[in-house]
């Protein structure tokens, strides 16, 4: 048990400081639209409210859980640094805006192509690279939905020709946030087409497929174009694996950027490019899952990344058992200040403050109403002793009486059914009155 | 956009919902049962906060019902009524033969596979065939791992495998926060 807690204080840490290091980037469930950030920002509010009014507490006790736990709270919250990387990334794009010396921003209507009918080609012949790049942009400008974009894309995009649509349009996803610098960018994009094919060139050639660091903006442009430009040459390569063919080729003839390209030397059936098109989206979401699992940005190659991934997998499964196991032996003594902790859970999108229990008055400094308190209580009493336990007054309940058991899940419910039953009401105190009213008539 | 605790409130209600249905008369369940009953009623909230959109999530269901499972009735008190079971329906038929997950396979080591690929044949000892083997191999145990996965091919796995992973991480912080915050009460 020791030995899981010390295991999972490391995790956390390790946690930790991916956050700190990917704030801004938002991985989805392919349908959804929950994101990491969220869950950042999710756990380190949720941890908050549990852990900071203990804070002066809780750091007493020296344990190592504790004190990995507050670490996370207190790590930075995720949306100050991707605002900041916005900034920045708004100033290169402004930079790069320069450079081209014209600011007509013709691409309202590709965008709006673009979101109509994804496997058009667009109206405009552009560098891929830099088209690539500029989704780039816009996915790590942070609060973009890049999975989804390409997901909805890949959909639309199956098998046929439009991979560089796919980037398009991921260009210009419909984030407000970022549909400014995305037109900026898709406008940069249209006019720099000569210089790009130059800058791509340059670029150096590095392994097949490489991994775009988070870390700096500066160091993003390089991973990006790095990524990019090995993005390309995979693309035409047509495989990520570490195997000796793998030699890039230097200079792409720019074809019709309509259609997937086909390798130099390479057959252009359709087979060879629906299995292109499918690795390409593979690693596609190996990107996404490199940057969902922690530690896994160093790491090149399929194989050791699949590796990772399966001890994350494992890692997580094993920590719910032994968190399952760890909430069994939860000692129902204290379950009606559970209660109210999970209410709080509960009520915390909505703004609404739990009324603690009397007796947790020094631990909660924050708003509560000890009258509230009381009447929660015997509201719980009365619950529980209308569904058929042998409850005796809340003083006893508190007391710790053995007979209670494992009933505490039933206090839970209870508990929440009040919450849930009302969960409309504007006041929580005004809501609970009449409940309590009733029951215990 | 959804809130950002949206995942981890249905999770929540869920969870509680389930305990609440499988609370047992007997007041005193042994801590394996206990433990079991937490477990099962977190793991169909998690799958069932997906809605059955994702494949993972309708064959977690599907085998917490089987017929073969010992805890059938746990899963199904824990469902509830059939009227509420939608997602269930759409489980495909195969998924209904996928056995329970295997915890810990041991991920073959390269040198091994290389080994073995270079005593087979020599022509089979390029590298882009080992590279093969070994992503294959894992591929393999990846879906060992992911409920449902032996019916998912390679780019559904990742998708399902990213799903699977952002529902775990809200499932396991969920209880770690639940967890240590009756810990610190308890110590007050």
């Amino acid at each position: 048990m020791e030995k899981d807690k010390a295991f999972m204080s490391e995790e956390l840490k390790n946690r930790t400081t991916t956050r700190q290091q990917q704030p801004a980037w938002n991985p989805c469930g392919f349908m959804t639209e929950m994101s990491a950030n969220e869950l950042n920002c999710g756990t380190e509010q949720v941890g908050n409210y549990f852990f900071n009014p203990n804070w002066d507490n809780s750091m007493d006790q020296s344990d190592p859980f504790e004190s990995a736990l507050s670490s996370m709270v207190s790590s930075p919250a995720a949306s100050n640094v991707g605002s900041g990387e916005n900034v920045m990334m708004r100033e290169l794009i402004g930079r790069l805006g320069n450079i081209c010396n014209s600011k007509d921003i013709i691409t309202n209507s590709t965008n709006v192509s673009c979101y109509s009918t994804p496997l058009n080609s667009p109206p405009f012949s552009t560098d891929p690279g830099f088209a690539e790049r500029a989704a780039r942009f816009s996915c790590f400008g942070g609060l973009n939905d890049p999975l989804r974009d390409s997901l909805k894309l890949s959909g639309h995009v199956n098998g046929s020709q439009t991979i560089n649509n796919s980037t398009l349009s991921r260009s210009s996803s419909p984030e407000n946030a970022e549909s400014g610098v995305s037109k900026e960018e898709s406008s940069v994009s249209e006019q720099l087409p000569g210089g790009n094919t130059k800058k791509r060139k340059s670029i150096p050639r590095g392994k097949a497929k490489e991994t775009p660091s988070p870390a700096t903006v500066d160091a993003k442009v390089a991973a990006e174009n790095n990524d990019e430009s090995n993005a390309k040459r995979s693309k035409q390569n047509g495989t990520v694996k570490a195997s000796n063919k793998e030699d890039s080729k230097p200079a792409e003839p720019p074809k019709d950027y309509i259609h997937v390209r086909a390798r130099r030397g390479q057959a252009t059936d359709s087979h060879s490019l629906a299995e292109r098109v499918r690795r390409e989206k593979i690693s596609e979401r190996m990107k996404f899952l490199q940057d969902l699992v922690p530690g896994c940005n160093k790491v090149t190659g399929k194989a050791v990344m699949l590796d990772e991934i399966i001890n994350y997998v494992q890692s997580l499964q094993r920590q719910v058992e032994f968190l399952s196991m760890k909430l069994s032996t939860v000692n129902p003594r204290m379950d009606v200040n559970m209660e109210t902790l999970l209410s709080k859970d509960m009520f915390q999108s909505r703004g609404l403050l739990p009324h603690t229990v009397y007796s947790m008055e020094p631990t909660f400094p924050f708003g509560y109403q000890p009258q509230q308190g009381l009447a929660l209580n015997n509201g719980i009493a009365n619950t529980t002793s209308q569904q058929g336990f042998q409850l005796p007054q809340v003083n006893g309940f508190i007391d710790g009486n053995p007979q209670v058991g494992s009933i505490w899940e039933d206090d839970l419910q209870s508990i929440v059914q009040m919450g849930f039953g009302q969960n409309q009401a504007q006041c929580y105190q005004g809501s609970i009155a009449p409940g309590q009213v009733k029951i215990e008539l | 956009m959804r809130s950002p605790f949206s995942l981890k409130q249905e999770f929540l209600k869920k969870w509680i919902l389930g305990l609440q249905r499988c609370r047992s008369s007997k007041k005193n369940m042994s801590i394996f049962e206990r433990k079991k009953v937490i477990k099962l009623s977190a793991d169909v909230a998690v799958a069932s906060a997906r809605k059955g959109i994702t494949c993972w999530s309708r064959a977690l269901i599907a085998d917490a019902v089987k017929e073969g499972n010992a805890d059938k009735h746990l899963a199904e008190k824990i469902l509830g009524p059939a009227s509420e079971r939608q997602p269930t329906e759409k489980v495909p038929v195969g998924a209904m033969a996928y056995n329970k997950r295997i915890r810990s396979k041991k991920i073959p080591k390269r040198g091994s596979v290389i080994r073995r690929t270079i005593k087979c044949a020599p022509q089979a000892a390029r590298p882009s065939s080992i590279v093969k083997r070994l992503v294959g191999k894992r591929r393999q145990i990846l879906r060992s791992l992911i409920p449902g996965g032996e019916f998912m091919n390679g780019v559904s796995l990742i998708e399902e495998t990213l799903d699977y992973i952002i529902s775990l991480r809200a499932q396991v912080d969920v209880m770690r926060s639940l967890a240590s915050a009756s810990k610190l009460v308890n110590l007050n």
